[in-house]
């Protein structure tokens, strides 16, 4: 099965779901989801009738430095993606 | 950073968490060497109570900092009597070569860091000297042997807090220096490296409490185990009491948002920012609202740190139940630094006040009460990571619904705090000590377990404080109450005060009490030296 990564930040207003490839944004994860799946699809990442895996993985600098002491993970999703 | 998070290993040496793992292990290892008759850890510094005039050579400012090796080494205790004073340089140069290699494997900015954990360890000393003088140190007992008729009996707790007072004055009052600091600052990075070294004495408690009685030496096993299941039934029991309280008085009386409720939520009730982070994470919040909450609970957590012992310690329980006092703390302090270092404290001050009450016919070892308040925190923050993996799972698939989103299990290790492990280990390891070679401290296994013993005491008693009064000093330095009265807190801090106060530590008395009540700590008065 497919994977494909991205790295998930917020950069104060926005989710910033974000790969070498691909930038994507959205006000709520809900609405970035549904950006994902449009895009990928649209750029034959996934191909019809394929089931893809994106893996976003919460970029930590979002935190500042003296909270990371506390606690070193925000989270991570996971999202499937139906071609 | 972000791709490589999804393997089991990643941060083992990027993460502060592991760090403590790996100072703490790596000083435990070398303790050990002691087995083979080679001390390597005798050189680490410790103060002794002073005054201006002595009576004798007690209490003379020459000998106010020692090598531990000069009281404990079996192999070179000349060696090490010789050092005095310079047994601070000594350990500031070996723990500076350590720190930096971690600060130079975090990445962090190496001459930001060397030059403020320079400054903040001997501010850290200046304290730990100063906080000795035997005005402050001594009991009743103690003060006429310093020329001394009155003292304040605060034992080690005075250091500790002078040096809480020294960060504080330097983190709200000369905020430019502060900031230099802020790279060598990290009490969460200390306190977990004091935690591991933790396990070192909770697992030599028995070997100790052998050189005094075989007996005794099963009773302290017999203990900490106890403390081990009480902590994780009182755990279980508070989280399930906690949570949704503060949850409920957040989003009904202060009419919060959800998910800021929830975060504030886990902040207040659970662990602190670390729960805050992993709740805000597994509600899919905003960062920023972590971020505030976080902000708060580093403020409150250091007001609770200054209130708390004095209370249990002279109000309720005061001595009469001092690990119903320890779990409770542990319950109610959020973030590490600050619960460890107030089950510190008042480990201090209720050694002191037995003592002094009963004239002297009881006294309890060191570090017992701070093992009941951390082993409670230690339950919390294990389960922080699977409590915020149910709440990501409820929150996904029962309040946000989005489609198609599943929450990798994987979180729940990610989450997990990796100190911990040092603990556990460093305390089991010492454990099988005792039980195999140690043979439960019969008199034939006694010669090998001083040599055991040469090696712990300066892990368990010297690393452990020194990093104890580096918590100290730097929660102090990064805790800005200015933070308070910023305007976006708002209704939180009220949420916060009632909460904390009329709700959670109240309740975490009462849990305390009905897991820890009738605990006895073993009384050591008839073998204590006079």
């Amino acid at each position: 099965m497919k994977t494909i990564q991205f790295s998930l930040t917020h950069n104060g207003r926005e989710w910033v779901a974000s790969n070498r490839a691909i930038t994507l944004s959205a006000p709520e994860l809900e609405d970035l989801d549904a950006k994902v799946r449009k895009t990928l699809t649209e750029q034959g990442l996934v191909s019809s009738g394929e089931k893809a895996k994106v893996w976003m993985a919460f970029d930590m600098s979002t935190i500042p430095q003296w909270i990371r002491q506390y606690s070193q993970h925000y989270f991570n999703r996971v999202i499937w993606v139906n071609g | 950073m972000t791709q490589d998070q999804r393997r089991w290993y990643t941060g083992m040496l990027t993460q502060e968490d592991w760090w403590a793992v790996w100072l703490g292990l790596a000083f435990f290892f070398l303790s050990l060497v002691n087995i083979a008759g080679i001390d390597l850890v005798g050189w680490i510094t410790y103060p002794t109570s002073w005054v201006f005039s002595p009576e004798g050579k007690k209490g003379a400012i020459s000998g106010a900092f020692y090598a531990l090796g000069k009281k404990y080494s079996v192999t070179a205790k000349d060696f090490y009597a010789g050092l005095g004073w310079w047994s601070v340089i000594w350990t500031y140069v070996i723990f500076t070569i350590a720190t930096c290699i971690g600060a130079a494997c975090m990445k962090w900015n190496l001459k930001r860091f060397f030059a403020g954990w320079t400054i903040i360890y001997f501010l850290t000393i200046a304290c730990w000297f100063v906080g000795h003088h035997a005005f402050i140190t001594a009991n009743k007992m103690k003060m006429h042997k310093y020329g001394l008729n009155f003292a304040l009996s605060l034992g080690g707790g005075g250091s500790f807090i002078l040096a809480l007072i020294v960060g504080l004055i330097i983190g709200n009052f000369f905020k430019g220096f502060a900031e230099f600091l802020t790279e060598a600052a990290k009490p969460e990075w200390y306190i977990k490296t004091a935690i591991v070294t933790l396990g070192v004495k909770l697992g030599y408690l028995p070997i100790k409490m052998s050189s005094m009685s075989q007996h005794l030496g099963k009773q302290a096993a017999g203990l900490t185990f106890d403390l081990f299941l009480a902590g994780c039934m009182a755990t279980i029991v508070a989280y399930m009491i906690f949570w949704p309280g503060v949850y409920i008085i957040a989003r009904k009386i202060f009419k919060l948002p959800r998910k800021t409720a929830a975060v504030l939520g886990s902040g207040i009730s659970i662990c602190g920012v670390s729960a805050a982070v992993a709740t805000g994470g597994a509600v899919r919040a905003r960062p920023v609202v972590s971020i505030m909450v976080s902000a708060l609970v580093v403020v409150w957590a250091v007001i609770e740190l200054v209130v708390l012992p004095g209370l249990f310690t002279h109000v309720w329980p005061t001595t009469n139940d001092p690990l119903v006092a320890g779990a409770a703390m542990g319950m109610s302090v959020k973030t590490d630094g600050a619960d460890a270092a107030a089950g510190e404290l008042m480990d201090e001050l209720m050694r002191n006040k037995i003592e002094a009450d009963s004239n002297g016919k009881v006294q309890w070892p060191s570090g017992i009460i701070t093992s009941s308040a951390v082993m409670t925190k230690v339950w919390i923050d294990m389960f922080i990571g699977i409590w915020a993996f149910v709440l990501a799972m409820v929150w996904v698939y029962k309040i946000d619904r989005v489609p198609g989103e599943t929450v990798p299990a994987s979180e729940v290790w990610h989450r997990f705090p990796k100190f911990v492990l040092g603990y556990f280990f460093c305390w089991l390891f010492l454990l099988a000590i005792y039980f195999g070679p140690g043979k439960s401290g019969a008199p034939e296994a006694m010669p090998f377990l001083k040599s055991v013993k040469a090696g712990a005491v300066p892990i368990e008693k010297g690393m452990r404080k020194l990093f104890f009064m580096l918590t100290f000093l730097s929660l102090g330095v990064i805790t800005d109450f200015q933070k308070l009265r910023e305007a976006q807190f708002g209704k939180m801090v009220w949420v916060y005060f009632v909460a904390l106060f009329l709700f959670i530590v109240p309740v975490a008395a009462i849990i305390a009490y009905l897991f820890h009540h009738g605990m006895q700590i073993p009384n050591i008065a008839q073998y204590a030296k006079p």
